[in-house]
């Protein structure tokens, strides 16, 4: 990787850095997940709980680095955030807390429904609580309005399984990009 | 102990312009051709060709990314959506559909007892829009648009319909209704050095091979070489005036260290859109002007509009190909255009047809369904990429003097207080919108849609705040944009118009600037 594509990158936001035996390695979000790297915001439990609700509501989003998307544009400046969030009236110093908020009141519908984690549940029982977020505001849910918060998740989780070249490979849409982006995200 | 900085001095320049969107950079190149000294001031950062990623996700760079906007009422105006961030603003990632405004657009209040009069009629804007057809090129088939108000005819010829296009005008045939090329400031042909569209859809992600006529490529670019300067990053907080309050002498703005300007100019013109011209103007209240800038009347901020806008969507046997063609659409239906008044709706409409679709993002095909998930997404997902057609509904909004930008309590990190947004639509607005809907999923029908669907409501484009008019009582600038209450204070753009008409507004706002622009640079010294 040149050296001017590389600032372009970390300029962007959209790129993960390692040093390993003295050498900066830039991941994608993908790629990061899969070498198991630190998150910068969200803690080891909201990632989980992150993963197993978007893997449900979009199949894929786990593998394509969701949990390392959302942690990774959160910490980013409000001009370089690549979040959707940016265009729903929520101002950026409310988007951890839109995130956690959700994922904690989530966390707590399972234990409540379930006596589980999101993470431990029966493909049928988190479909089931995907359709309570959905459709209604559960009983105990104090974070973002659950139907917005779904509509949010789900907008994430659509743009890391089915945003890229390989998304829209795997749905049969050319991608067809006039400047390919250096990156996914 | 940090000693106290002075702000720097610098010449005056002979015109300052506050943003570099469709507005500035028309009104900078015409000074800046004319020999004026320019400063653009753009709070963004710089944006070349080469930023224009094709991709939804890197697209929200361009979206709006400044002090934040609270907003209320039953139909936001979509502030951060809307507006644009960085060099060439929100005319940056426009889809470039370019209808002219109609005749009975003009004079709403006299024709029809609604809304507000335009200080002009559609004659008077005409010459203006055939110069900026001619100047940045426009593509349709003038006489296919039988509705279309006198003008030159367009350019090149209309870009081609494409798969869904074809499915969709099908519909549009069975219930005796037409389907016209739709007019874009797209190439079709190479035009003037600028390359032709390949129909791939990312007009919202801007347009990085210069097919569509944003400001990078026009305008912006045509006063940087007549020599305009363009500042990124100079975020204006204040236009300052003289002793008798009655000419502005020049800006304050930060720079990207948060180092605070001081500049000055012969006139100011304000472009940095609907409610950021309106923020600065009443943040920049003095003693001589308590009230804000031009706000004796308590006008500024009112008459606040969006088009009230909703897609229809449905799955077709045939294949439609959606990823194919501009993301404006491949045609345009003003069937109805001329009749305002309908029973208890009120309005002009349009539908824009066959919009390019991508996969995510707010109006992407995920999020055209987002009661689908889980596996049945999937499949969703694969039928609709090849089967999917949309079409747009984009309605005619009223203007309400409760429907307002205000300033909020809270301030920015400069000390400038938020601007709100409230946006209410009447039950005229929402019959208008109702019977639209029902129109499209009738079309969609016909065209052999099987279960189209609508999405919900939206607001699309950003009008009104600083209405031109006639009358000082009545508006906040004259019909050049020049404030009523200050000699050498302009607004330019969207915030300018009276109504909203309900056609896509950046065509207009091009015209009206060059129309603006033709008279200040008489009354610059």
């Amino acid at each position: 990787m040149d050296k001017d594509r590389r600032q372009f990158l970390r300029n962007s936001g959209i790129v993960l850095s390692i040093a390993v035996a003295g050498e900066v390695l830039l991941l994608s979000p993908a790629q990061a997940r899969a070498a198991g790297l630190p998150l910068q915001l969200l803690s080891a439990q909201e990632a989980a709980t992150l993963e197993a609700i978007t893997e449900a509501v979009v199949p894929g989003a786990r593998k394509a680095g969701i949990s390392q998307y959302i942690d990774k544009q959160l910490a980013a400046s409000h001009e370089e955030s690549l979040l959707m969030l940016k265009y729903l009236g929520v101002p950026q110093s409310d988007f951890l807390s839109f995130y956690q908020g959700g994922l904690r009141s989530a966390a707590a519908l399972a234990h409540s429904r379930f006596g589980k984690n999101w993470s431990e549940l029966a493909s049928s029982e988190a479909a089931s609580l995907v359709t309570a977020i959905a459709g209604t505001q559960p009983e105990g849910w104090d974070g973002p309005p659950a139907a917005f918060f779904f509509f949010v998740i789900r907008s994430d989780a659509s743009d890391v399984v089915y945003g890229t070249e390989e998304g829209y490979a795997a749905i049969g849409m050319p991608y067809m990009a006039h400047i390919a982006p250096p990156e996914p995200w | 102990m940090t000693a106290v900085q002075p702000i720097p001095v610098e010449d005056p320049f002979d015109l300052l312009v506050v943003g570099s969107g469709a507005a500035g950079s028309v009104m900078a190149a015409q000074a800046a051709r004319a020999g004026k000294r320019v400063l653009i001031l753009e709070a963004g950062p710089a944006r070349e060709l080469s930023d224009l990623v094709s991709s939804q996700i890197w697209a929200r760079r361009l979206k709006w990314s400044g002090a934040p906007v609270v907003e209320e009422g039953n139909l936001n105006i979509g502030h951060a959506f809307n507006s644009g961030w960085g060099s060439g603003g929100a005319a940056k990632h426009q889809y470039a559909v370019w209808p002219r405004l109609h005749e009975n657009d003009f004079k709403t209040q006299t024709q029809y007892g609604k809304g507000i009069d335009w200080p002009f009629e559609y004659q008077d804007l005409q010459p203006y829009y055939d110069k900026i057809q001619a100047e940045v090129g426009l593509s349709g088939d003038a006489e296919a648009e039988k509705w279309r108000p006198p003008g030159e005819k367009y350019p090149m010829p209309p870009t081609p319909v494409f798969a869904q296009g074809r499915v969709i005008e099908k519909g549009f045939q069975a219930l005796n209704m037409s389907a016209a090329p739709i007019p874009l400031a797209i190439n079709s042909v190479p035009y003037k050095g600028r390359k032709a569209c390949l129909y791939d859809g990312w007009c919202d992600a801007g347009c990085p091979i210069g097919a569509l006529a944003n400001p990078l490529v026009t305008y912006l670019a045509w006063a940087r070489e007549a020599g305009a300067e363009l500042r990124n990053q100079a975020l204006v907080t204040r236009v300052i005036h003289d002793a008798s309050g009655r000419k502005v002498t020049g800006v304050e703005y930060y720079d990207a260290a948060g180092k605070q300007h001081r500049v000055h100019g012969k006139a100011v013109v304000l472009a940095a859109f609907c409610v950021q011209n309106a923020r600065l103007l009443l943040a920049s209240a003095s003693d001589k002007h308590p009230r804000g800038l031009a706000n004796s009347n308590d006008l500024v901020g009112r008459f606040l509009m969006t088009h009230p806008a909703n897609s229809v969507y449905g799955l077709f046997a045939d294949e439609t190909l959606p990823y194919q063609g501009p993301t404006g659409g491949q045609l345009i239906n003003h069937d109805h255009y001329k009749e305002k008044l309908k029973g208890r709706a009120f309005g002009s409409y349009q539908w824009l047809i066959a919009n390019a679709l991508k996969p995510n993002d707010l109006l992407g095909i995920a999020n055209t369904r987002p009661d689908i998930y889980g596996p049945a997404l999937q499949e969703f997902m694969r039928k609709a990429a090849a089967h999917m057609g949309a079409m747009v509904f984009v309605g005619e909004d009223l203007p309400l003097a409760e429907n307002r930008v205000t300033l909020s309590d809270k301030r920015d990190q400069y000390g400038v207080p938020l601007a709100k947004a409230t946006h209410n639509i009447t039950a005229a607005t929402e019959a208008l919108c109702e019977a639209a809907v029902a129109e499209g999923l009738a079309i969609f029908k016909a065209a052999g849609a099987a279960e189209p669907w609508a999405g919900p409501r939206f607001g699309m484009h950003i009008l009104g705040g600083t209405i031109m008019g006639s009358s000082p009582e009545k508006s906040v600038t004259d019909s050049y944009g020049r404030c009523h209450e200050l000699d050498n204070l302009y607004v330019a753009g969207s915030g300018l118009f009276p109504t909203s008409g309900a056609v896509n507004p950046t065509f207009t706002i091009h015209a009206l600037t060059l129309r603006s622009a033709d008279h200040i640079l008489k009354n610059i010294p």
